[in-house]
């Protein structure tokens, strides 16, 4: 592991993980998905999260916005444990805190655009109007649209659009162009950087593509459940300058 | 087994609870089939066999008194095959351990047993009489048993004024009173009504009737007319003071009998055609969700070379399978149930043998209805498997298209929330699937309400006739019309507070070509001890000049207010006369006819005369009342409406309690299965979007409400349309179990509907929480990871 963690002493992190540890039970066959993982996020970083499959990246997202519960080990949010919530608490956290992109979009087939965002306005408490924010997407023309009526990239803009309306302070992006093709994912990558860059939200992407990583202010690698790498971009590329 | 059938059982295994509901809906119709055919059946064949083993009569003839002789006439009428005379004679009993008064029916039997006696004896315990013991009678095991007595006991009887201790020594039933009630009553009063086998020669010198007979009854030749040797009966006995002869359609035993079958036959059809149709919905919708699910291993089942007929018979067999399971448990419950019934019929009906026959063709017909069932419910999603080309049930299916719809409205979008937009677009977008399951639904509910029904009408009939329209304690039935001087005596009698005579007079009434035998009460006001009151508990007036007649009478003689009918008197002077019909009204039980007591006794032309009296009584005299009663000539029945009453309710009781019972729990298996699967099939559907909601913070109940919301509003709209449609069920059921003898109420208590409210809600609520463990139980990670 290489030791240029982006870490700085003087800024509390947002997300504080110490010593996490995952293991699943497959079948008869016991799976250690993460090993003792210590992490520290820090507020507006954008986070390329990058490994292969099976590297324990999903279950490292999965545990952060808290939908799923560690072996061992400990997360802090804010400063405040979050491996010792219980199920309404984390309940609480997702609705208020966290924004979640999926790589499926999970949109609600029997809501418009605007319906699909006003669901997370509706609840949260102190959301950005959902038009703002699928304009902000690029999505102000196509409000009354149904998912079916969409194509990928827009349906996972409405995503986006809907995981940031609440102003999440944490947005958890799981391989957001994973069903996408080239362009139409950099359309993608494109407004989750605008998002990260205007409204200063702590972002974290997970992926297996590596050419992704050079969007982000800090790359963080994961193999067989354990941190390989976490390194600083001296300086984050837009997404239109990727290229795989 | 083969592999795509390992592969079913598995499937079904891991969706046991929505095809157990499929089963139990199945089993509910199935049972309800195989029970009533079973129960149908079973009662045509005891009366069948009772009346040919025991040569029950076919034609009847009450007179007052004939000379034997006539006896031979009657036999070479052409077309008759036996005649027996008897002598038949209602009596007061003094029943050991009975305050009251009770009625004994007199009914004469051959000394000498034969093998051709008509109507014979069914001795169950103790023997036949034997000659010269005139003590001796053999009595209806009703009567024994309800009032714990048995052969070799004696009870007092006054018979021609003069009391007289007779000796039972045999249990027995005859199949003239299968059922067996009172004459002028339509409830068997148990205790207080028993009919007497006694020797001819017996009765004939008890009665001064030597020679004589006053009952007569003939079974005919195969092919002889019943309506010409009625007629020819009616010729020959008019001067002996003929009732008029009647065929087995007018005995009152049959009758019932004959009307229960009837009703039997009613739910046959009607209740597991509602439960197949049911089971036809569910399984539509089970499958179809089976095949939406199951597209990428039907893709692969055809790539990998399995026939369109193999693939559309493994989804077949995902609707036999439950379907053949409800049929078999149907069928045993069905079993079960039918001879439950039939021991509730035993109370009612006095068979000598009751038998509890199962028929092969029913049990046939109830697999291949099952099984049509199951065809009609698969065919859909069936036929959609068998269609799917394999290429494209690789590739998902393409995401359900919403469109924006009526409530779409700016105006109405502002007022609802998402969650709520989220649950009416769902409805919105299949609407016949909608509207089916609040169909289904109500189903539920409209049998609730017709089950219950019959509980509301049973009790207004009982209001009406027990409470409203006869307030007298006590009915005495003379033996012989008597004149008014006479029958005052009864009111000197201790405790009698109010009394009311009335006069019944037997006649032949003719309108047009329409001839119907029938009586007549003459009573002396609308308003005394007995009140004219129609099904609707509204209170008639009697006319004082005219005839009023139940409107079914009228019906049946094609009159109306207005029309003049002629009536011809059979009894006294046997006087032809013409009377104006001055109105109708409809009653609850029989059908009669009232006039006031003066133009009656007009129109008899004989100067007045009283047959029964209605009396009032101060209960702290009572005993003394009944003991006067029990000791007085003349007086052929006594009955008692308070006692009437209560073995009239216990009768109905556990009757009504069985069958309100079997349909209260057949109607929450159907709303159970309707809600449940809905839920779990909408739950299939859409975990994906409700996961993903509880990803993006909704907590447990809020998702819940989105899913169950759905089946809430559902049910909701089901529970007016179950109103209405039970409503309508129980208007249907209301004529179909009308007849002659009874005619059913159509009132509903407020209780009727919060009941099938109540119970609709609740069992609504079971299958819903049943499916929320379910839904809260869903791994978020789980249902994140791949695309439906």
């Amino acid at each position: 592991m290489e030791s240029d963690s982006g870490s700085n002493p003087h800024v509390p992190p947002v997300l504080k993980i110490s010593g996490l540890s995952k293991t699943y039970l497959m079948g008869e066959v016991i799976v250690d998905a993460l090993k003792n993982v210590s992490i520290d996020f820090f507020a507006g970083e954008l986070v390329v999260l990058l490994g292969a499959s099976g590297s324990g990246k999903s279950t490292l997202l999965n545990i952060i916005g808290g939908l799923d519960v560690p072996s061992g080990g400990k997360l802090f949010f804010y400063g405040r444990e979050i491996t010792a919530a219980t199920e309404a608490e984390l309940t609480a956290y997702r609705r208020r805190s966290i924004g979640f992109v999926f790589q499926f979009y999970n949109l609600i087939s029997s809501l418009s655009a605007l319906e699909n965002v006003q669901l997370v306005t509706e609840i949260a408490e102190n959301p950005m109007p959902a038009e703002e924010a699928l304009r902000l997407v690029g999505l102000g023309s196509r409000l009354n649209h149904f998912p079916a009526q969409l194509s990928g990239g827009e349906q996972q803009r409405v995503a986006i659009a809907r995981a940031v309306a609440k102003r999440p302070e944490l947005l958890l992006c799981d391989e957001p162009t994973g069903a996408l093709d080239y362009q139409t994912g950099k359309l993608v990558l494109e407004v989750i950087e605008k998002v990260n860059r205007e409204l200063g939200t702590t972002t974290l992407v997970i992926t297996h593509n590596a050419s992704i990583a050079g969007m982000a202010d800090r790359v963080v690698r994961l193999g067989s459940g354990e941190v390989t790498e976490d390194r600083r971009n001296p300086a984050r590329k837009t997404p239109s300058e990727l290229v795989w | 087994m083969t592999l795509l059938a390992k592969k079913m059982f598995r499937e079904l295994l891991h969706l046991k609870g929505q095809m157990l509901a499929v089963t139990a809906v199945v089993a509910c119709g199935i049972s309800v089939f195989v029970s009533m055919s079973s129960v149908k059946y079973s009662l045509e064949a005891s009366r069948e066999q009772y009346y040919s083993k025991y040569r029950f009569s076919e034609v009847f003839l009450q007179v007052k008194r004939a000379p034997e002789q006539y006896r031979e006439a009657v036999l070479r009428i052409p077309g008759v095959a036996s005649v027996s005379s008897r002598i038949v004679a209602d009596v007061t009993l003094d029943v050991p351990g009975l305050d009251e008064p009770a009625t004994g029916r007199l009914i004469s039997v051959p000394e000498y047993r034969t093998e051709s006696v008509l109507n014979d004896l069914f001795i169950e315990s103790g023997r036949y009489i034997e000659p010269g013991h005139p003590e001796e009678v053999i009595a209806s095991k009703p009567f024994l048993e309800a009032n714990g007595l048995s052969p070799g006991d004696r009870i007092a009887a006054v018979i021609n004024g003069r009391r007289k201790q007779l000796v039972i020594v045999g249990m027995g039933l005859s199949p003239e009173y299968i059922y067996e009630v009172q004459p002028g009553s339509f409830f068997p009063d148990k205790r207080r009504f028993g009919v007497f086998w006694m020797g001819r020669r017996a009765l004939e010198s008890a009665l001064d009737m030597s020679g004589a007979f006053n009952d007569l009854s003939l079974t005919l030749a195969h092919g002889a007319s019943e309506k010409d040797i009625i007629m020819r009966l009616d010729q020959m006995f008019r001067r002996y003071g003929s009732l008029g002869a009647y065929g087995r359609s007018e005995q009152l035993s049959d009758r019932f009998i004959v009307d229960e079958i009837k009703q039997v036959g009613i739910q046959i059809t009607f209740l597991p055609a509602v439960f197949l149709a049911v089971a036809i919905f569910l399984l539509n919708m089970v499958l179809r969700r089976i095949v939406a699910t199951q597209r990428d291993q039907i893709a692969v089942l055809k790539a990998m070379g399995f026939s369109n007929e193999e693939v559309g018979l493994h989804y077949l067999g995902f609707a036999m399978i439950p379907t053949a399971a409800g049929a078999v448990a149907g069928t045993l419950l069905g079993a079960w149930l039918g001879r439950e019934l039939m021991n509730i019929y035993a109370d009612f009906y006095n068979f000598a043998e009751l038998v509890y026959l199962f028929r092969a063709e029913d049990l046939v017909l109830s697999v291949l209805l099952s099984f049509a069932a199951a065809l009609i419910g698969a065919l859909g999603a069936v036929r959609s498997a068998v269609r799917l080309p394999p290429a494209e049930a690789m590739r998902p299916e393409s995401p359900v298209v919403y469109r924006k719809g009526v409530l779409d409205r700016p105006s109405l979008q502002k007022k609802i929330s998402v969650p709520a937009r989220i649950i009416l677009r769902n409805l919105e977008r299949r609407p016949w699937k909608a509207a089916l399951s609040v169909v289904m639904i109500s189903l539920a509910v409209a049998i609730l309400i017709a089950g219950r029904y019959t509980y509301d009408a049973v009790e207004r009939m009982v209001q009406v006739e027990f409470n409203e329209k006869h307030r007298e304690d006590v009915t005495v039935v003379f033996n012989d019309p008597m004149p008014p001087s006479v029958a005052y005596s009864v009111t000197s009698l201790p405790g009698v507070l109010e009394h009311e005579y009335y006069r019944e007079e037997p006649v032949s009434m003719r309108f047009a070509h329409r001839i119907r035998r029938q009586s007549v009460k003459g009573l002396q006001s609308a308003d005394g001890l007995q009140r004219l009151v129609d099904k609707r508990n509204r209170q008639v007036d009697l006319p004082t000049s005219g005839i009023l007649l139940t409107s079914d009478l009228a019906a049946i003689l094609g009159v109306r207010r207005g029309d003049t009918l002629g009536i011809e008197f059979l009894q006294g002077r046997q006087l032809r006369r013409e009377v104006r019909v001055a109105g109708t009204i409809d009653e609850i039980l029989g059908l009669s006819a009232y006039m006031h007591i003066r133009e009656l006794d007009s129109l008899a032309g004989d100067g007045g005369a009283f047959n029964a009296a209605y009396l009032r009584i101060d209960q702290t005299k009572a005993g003394e009342l009944y003991s006067e009663f029990k000791n007085m000539p003349g007086v052929g029945s006594i009955m008692m409406l308070k006692a009437l009453k209560e073995s009239f309710d216990e009768l109905i009781a556990e009757s009504m309690m069985t069958s309100t019972f079997i349909l209260t729990s057949f109607a929450c298996v159907l709303a159970f299965a309707v809600v449940y699967n809905g839920a779990r099939i909408s739950l299939s559907e859409r975990s994906r979007e409700l996961v993903s909601l509880r990803v993006l913070g909704m907590t447990r109940g809020e998702i819940s409400f989105i899913l169950l919301g759905e089946q809430a509003l559902l049910t909701l709209l089901a529970v007016p349309l179950g109103f209405l449609s039970g409503t309508g069920l129980s208007a249907l059921l209301a004529i179909a179990l009308s007849s002659e003898l009874y005619r059913l109420p159509l009132v509903f208590g407020a209780s009727n509907f919060l009941f099938a409210f109540a119970v609709v809600v609740l069992v609504s609520a079971v299958s819903a929480a049943a499916v929320r463990r379910r839904l809260v139980g869903l791994d978020l990670v789980e249902a994140l990871k791949t695309r439906e």
